[in-house]
């Protein structure tokens, strides 16, 4: 409990550093909020025009689809805020030797390392991901109640899936010198997460269920909350998360012994 | 001419100083966009029992996909975040000081891998043209346009890197245009497919010659007649580039501190 209390009240202080920092730059504050507008426009965009020629997309209707989109950027954004810049000084840390003084400090430093850099501007993304399920939830089938605290659980199995994934793609810069094609690897398969998972082919969905579970961000939460979910892929989503819990775990502990300072 | 060719070298050499994550970066950003869209093709023409859409079938389409993988490649690049980068850190001072242009310089150093790219995608796309009746000349003139389409797209790069000398930066500004190029090029669906009152959202900007363009011609649903319509067209976004890199670039230097934008 002691541990809690002490990672929380760390925690509030990162926040609040964040914070004065972002406030200083409000035009970039600004100018974050227009690239993530013109994102969300440029897929609503896409699936519109997908939509003016087609009535359905493998099952899914057009509000559907702006549904699952609306969960998709809501579920991005908390990953976003909380965790995403953290990924970038990743290397950073490893290759300039910076991790020696989290190692030095009385807290985890995986804790330090995940949770230093927070990006308050994508609550702005949040918000507008929420207005979205909100303005399409009823037309798509949602049917709101007490299903919007479940809404909210399937927003945190979106985040923590991708702060999973990007972990398991991030923690190879111990044995390698430059991490950036990895990077780029994860952002190019990350595309997977933006379609319904029910409009890939079979081999590519056992993919996105499996190895690579970019559709728990966006897809899976999208189908529970409309049509709910069998035992089985409930099963599937637990298993896959633990194994990845797992197979992190034991790379950051292997990854440390790697770790020589500096030279790394 | 010297200092053009040092920096192409330049440029060479670093694109192929790293030659696994290079192969990497190419072919991951070339197939995953392209299994995209044949995810949705597929989606709605054997999942959803579609003929024909917008006048193109489910084979017309596949055929868009694999010939666009020729210039999705050619198109773009970073060099303009390099350039905002140099503004917004104040590394800028080490270029000015030299005689060269810096923003030809940038470009000229940026678009080497592009080259060695369009190169591989000609030779690429002329083998695989034989057996799906791609003429080589045609293909030959769609890269052209390709390339062009390279450069106006990084003189308008060039032009937005210049907020970075008002604001703290301008990633965000070119964040934005990459995102609305990677809709209005072509490369994520067939233009053709936007509905009649919404085409001319493509048709006013220069992005469709990056992508939709050279592939109309290279599958020949353009004449050569529109084509040369076409690039003349180009060369008018080329000179509009140009005006517009003199203007900024120009008041942007008045404001220059060598700390920072």
């Amino acid at each position: 409990m002691n541990t809690l209390a002490k990672l929380l009240r760390v925690y509030a202080v990162q926040i609040k550093n964040n914070f004065v920092r972002e406030a200083v730059y409000r035009v970039n504050f600004l100018a974050g909020m227009a690239t993530d507008v013109v994102w969300i426009g440029v897929e609503f965009t896409l699936f519109t025009v997908i939509y003016a020629n087609v009535p359905q997309l493998a099952g899914w209707t057009k509000p559907q689809v702006y549904f699952f989109l609306g969960i998709f950027f809501a579920s991005d954004a908390l990953f976003t805020t909380f965790f995403q810049r953290n990924f970038w000084n990743f290397s950073d840390l490893v290759n300039k030797g910076e991790l020696d003084i989290l190692l030095t400090k009385p807290v985890h430093p995986l804790f330090l390392a995940l949770t230093r850099w927070i990006n308050l501007t994508n609550l702005f993304n949040l918000a507008l991901g929420l207005g979205i399920v909100v303005r399409f939830g009823p037309e798509a089938g949602f049917q709101g109640g007490w299903r919007w605290l479940v809404l909210a659980m399937w927003l945190l199995v979106g985040m923590s899936t991708q702060l999973l994934l990007r972990f398991a793609f991030s923690i190879w810069i111990f044995w390698t010198e430059r991490s950036w094609a990895i990077t780029r690897m994860y952002y190019q398969f990350f595309q997977f997460a933006t379609k319904p998972d029910t409009l890939y082919p079979k081999m590519i969905r056992y993919l996105i269920l499996t190895a690579l579970p970019f559709a728990f961000i966006s897809s899976i939460p999208a189908r529970a909350l409309l049509h709910g979910l069998s035992w089985g892929e409930y099963a599937g989503l637990a298993a896959v998360l633990g194994c990845f819990l797992a197979f992190n775990t034991v790379m950051w502990r292997l990854g440390l012994k790697r770790y020589q300072s500096a030279s790394s | 001419m010297k200092w053009r060719i040092a920096a192409l070298v330049n440029g060479f050499k670093d694109a192929t100083a790293y030659r696994v994550e290079f192969l990497f970066e190419v072919l991951g950003s070339a197939f995953v966009p392209a299994a995209i869209q044949w995810v949705l093709w597929y989606a709605m023409f054997k999942i959803g029992g579609a003929n024909e859409i917008a006048g193109m079938g489910y084979s017309d389409m596949i055929r868009y996909t694999m010939v666009s993988l020729l210039f999705t490649q050619v198109r773009g690049g970073d060099h303009d975040f390099e350039l905002q980068e140099m503004i917004r850190s104040g590394q800028l001072s080490n270029y000015i000081l030299r005689p060269v242009g810096l923003v030809e310089f940038v470009y000229i150093r940026g678009m080497a891998p592009k080259l060695l790219i369009a190169g591989m995608a000609l030779a690429v796309g002329s083998v695989a043209g034989m057996f799906f009746g791609i003429s080589p000349g045609r293909l030959l003139g769609a890269m052209v346009m390709a390339f062009i389409g390279n450069v106006i797209h990084y003189q308008i790069g060039a032009a937005l890197a210049t907020t970075a000398f008002i604001w703290e930066e301008a990633f965000s500004f070119l964040m934005v245009k990459n995102m609305l190029v990677s809709l209005l090029s072509g490369e994520l669906l067939p233009l053709s497919l936007f509905p009649k009152n919404m085409q001319w959202i493509w048709q006013s900007t220069p992005f469709y010659l990056y992508v939709y363009g050279p592939v109309q011609y290279s599958l020949g649903h353009w004449s050569h007649a529109y084509f040369f319509q076409q690039l003349a067209w180009s060369g008018v976004w080329l000179v509009i580039g140009w005006v517009l890199i003199r203007a900024s670039w120009g008041l942007g230097m008045r404001r220059y501190l060598s700390l920072g934008g």
